[in-house]
């Protein structure tokens, strides 16, 4: 090989090694703003006709915007009551809209029915979890994030 | 291919220049280090992207494990060329101030044989 072959071989590895540099920073750092980012910014939850009389279900309202494209896969609710019992919220009884729009906040409703052990009734701080398969670019990933300390107030069924 | 480092050179080692082949080898190895450097620079980065990217097109690593991969490969390149730039640099120092102390010594040996010269013109 000749000297001006290998050096025109050599700029061009120079630049290709460059470019993928390049893109692995970039690449990196996208993902490291994707992977730390939650699913939900600015977002706020409650339950909205507390109590809950005995043949009511539980209204929940929230608002919130999504940075990245998010799909929910499973949303739940955990009671806790002050004696430290657990009662878990899953049955939908008004769903929620799914697949919001990300960028900006909307807001979404859904309404759950009362679990049956809950005869007793009283005050409940309740959890909400979402599940999400979040996309972003190239990435997928699967995310969870929780909102806590939701008062529920239950009147005895 | 064209070498970019001379061939090494062959030295007596029990002449009276050991230590002037060992300063020669060094330099022969820092050349040769830095070419190796430049090869890796040059191949390292592209090489694994490519690698990376089929990797998760086969589904057989995530986005993560490309990610802390990577993290750790960058991190690890970083220590060890900074560790051999400390270390190299103060070989180039060494010499520097090696050449420089022999250089001052030739300076003032042409001083003295020019002084004993004219003291031997001005005494015939």
């Amino acid at each position: 090989m000749d000297l001006k072959r290998y050096a025109l071989i050599k700029a061009a590895t120079n630049v290709i090694s460059g470019f993928s540099m390049v893109t692995l920073i970039i690449l990196g750092v996208a993902y490291m703003s994707f992977d730390n980012a939650f699913v939900f910014q600015d977002v706020k939850i409650e339950i909205v006709n507390n109590p809950i009389k005995k043949h009511d279900d539980i209204n929940f309202t929230m608002i919130g915007s999504k940075k990245h494209e998010c799909a929910s896969t499973q949303v739940y609710g955990i009671a806790y009551s002050d004696d430290g019992h657990m009662h878990r919220l899953d049955t939908f009884t008004k769903q929620y809209t799914r697949n919001t729009r990300p960028g900006e906040p909307i807001p979404n409703q859904w309404s759950m029915a009362v679990p049956d052990d809950m005869i007793a009734g009283g005050e409940y701080r309740v959890s909400m979890t979402g599940d999400f398969i979040c996309n972003y670019l190239i990435f997928q990933k699967e995310k969870s994030q929780t909102y806590d300390n939701i008062l529920l107030v239950v009147d005895p069924r | 291919m064209v070498k970019l480092v001379p061939n090494k050179p062959q030295y007596n080692i029990s002449s009276q220049y050991n230590k002037y082949c060992m300063i020669e080898d060094r330099q022969y190895l820092i050349a040769a280090q830095v070419e190796r450097w430049d090869l890796f620079a040059r191949l390292t980065p592209t090489a694994f992207l490519l690698t990376s990217l089929v990797l998760i097109l086969f589904d057989i690593i995530d986005f993560e494990t490309a990610f802390y991969v990577g993290l750790v490969g960058f991190a690890t390149t970083a220590v060890v060329w900074w560790w051999w730039a400390i270390i190299t640099i103060k070989h180039l120092v060494i010499t520097l101030n090696r050449a420089s102390k022999n250089l001052n010594e030739v300076s003032r040996e042409i001083v003295r044989a020019t002084q004993e010269i004219e003291a031997l013109k001005n005494g015939s």
